[in-house]
């Protein structure tokens, strides 16, 4: 069977997809199926309040859209030990603090939503997962 | 078509090589930062295995499945096989990752109830602490500031908890524990007598107050410790099932820090996330945050 080029490197997705997984145990919390599954941008954004709690930490700002109505936003974050690992900390954000946030907008049609990830003023990017790092170990698999 | 193939391995690699580099740099920024003895270092994980096991000790600070990649990956619960009680119980109970923190009927989500035992030691056991007593060895849990006992006195368990005689005791969220060295590296424990509200796998699988779990905790090496677990219960199972195999690694400064699921704080969380974004447990599950490197 003759392949094209296209079909040759749709065939190795999958593989490459499932390689760089393997890395990431799923223990989370709790699924995301209340959240649409296309993140918004959202520029200009203003914290008023960032709460590093469990389950879920929260951040809190304001959104002003182009009609010039200020929103006000609820998003999460995964848990402080989850989200430590990926650079994040209890004094990473302080109200007043100017973002662009990128986030999951819940389907209820509320302005709460599931973060993507943030951008600080300085252009740090915080994600709020990492499903591309894998073991330091190189594999999951348990030793002998 | 083997070009193809070449090229693949080699795009493939190198983004390995790539994420590797960026795990590695992360982990060297943190070592070469100032170490603070109140600090847990959770990416500082133990290379090696340490040398060989110590025999009979499991004491010291392990970090537990989820707190990094680095903890090896084990082997996940079995599905139970479910007598009609539990089929009944089973189709009550509203699991998070299906119906999300708005609809679920989980008692630790809704209301930071204690997880309790066995699931302690299969959700969320991140770190944890284990001292040996003099007539009993206790694991001091991070998520929750929870302890457990486990007798070594020889005693045997109660055979009577959670009946209606006035000399039955009662049951609880941990349970009674007692255990025993088979061998130098291999510690056995059997549990009974466990509060009938906590839920044996996250997905809500129930039990009751006849469960009994065993474990069977190996000192591999220095650096490792592997806990095996099994549970019977002829009330709510038709036959016994493993509840997963879970690795352990030695914490370098044997630090951890507090992780409490705090009431104010998920109330907080419930109503101002959770409960507004709502329930859809008929939506295709997806993930989409919360994470990485172990969530």
């Amino acid at each position: 069977m003759r392949m094209t080029m296209k079909t040759k490197v749709r065939a190795f997705v999958p593989l490459i997809a499932g390689l760089l997984a393997m890395g990431a145990p799923a223990s989370a919390h709790h699924g995301d199926a209340a959240y649409s599954a296309k993140a918004m941008e959202m520029k200009g954004c203003v914290v008023t309040e960032f709460s590093w709690m469990n389950p879920h930490s929260l951040i809190k700002f304001d959104y002003k859209t182009e009609a010039g109505e200020v929103q006000h936003w609820t998003m999460e974050i995964g848990s402080p030990p989850s989200m430590a690992l990926l650079g994040w900390s209890r004094t990473t954000l302080r109200a007043g603090d100017v973002i662009t946030a990128y986030v999951y907008q819940a389907k209820s049609g509320v302005a709460v939503g599931r973060t993507n990830k943030v951008i600080l003023a300085d252009g740090t990017v915080l994600a709020d997962r990492d499903d591309s790092t894998p073991s330091r170990y190189g594999t999951t698999e348990a030793p002998k | 078509m083997r070009q193809a193939f070449i090229g693949a391995v080699a795009a493939l690699t190198a983004a390995l090589v790539v994420s590797s580099l960026a795990v590695a740099q992360t982990a060297q920024s943190q070592n070469k930062q100032a170490r603070s003895p109140w600090v847990y270092y959770p990416l500082d994980t133990i290379v090696g295995d340490g040398g060989p096991a110590p025999k009979r000790d499991l004491s010291g600070t392990w970090a537990g499945p989820g707190s990094t990649d680095a903890i090896p990956r084990g082997a996940p619960a079995e599905k139970p096989s479910l007598t009609p009680l539990g089929q009944q119980t089973m189709s009550q109970r509203k699991p998070i990752g299906r119906f999300g923190p708005a609809g679920t009927n989980d008692p630790t989500a809704r209301y930071c109830d204690p997880l309790g035992f066995p699931l302690n030691f299969i959700y969320q056991n991140r770190a944890m602490s284990v001292a040996t007593m003099p007539n009993r060895i206790v694991f001091l849990l991070q998520f929750g500031g929870f302890w457990r006992e486990v007798w070594t006195d020889g005693r045997a368990l109660p055979t009577k908890v959670g009946g209606e005689d006035r000399d039955s005791l009662d049951p609880t969220y941990m349970g009674y524990s007692v255990g025993h060295w088979e061998d130098d590296y291999n510690f056995v424990v059997d549990t009974t007598g466990l509060d009938e509200r906590t839920w044996v796998l996250r997905d809500g699988t129930p039990h009751s107050v006849m469960a009994h779990v065993q474990e069977r905790f190996t000192r591999v090496d220095h650096n490792t410790m592997k806990v095996s677990m099994t549970i019977d219960d002829p009330k709510m199972f038709t036959k016994s099932f493993s509840l997963g195999t879970y690795y352990y690694r030695w914490i370098q400064n044997q630090k951890i820090n507090e992780w409490l699921c705090v009431p104010s704080e998920t109330l907080k969380y419930l109503q101002e996330q959770g409960d507004p974004a709502g329930s859809y447990p008929d939506a295709e599950p997806q993930r989409l945050g919360g994470g990485g490197r172990g969530r």
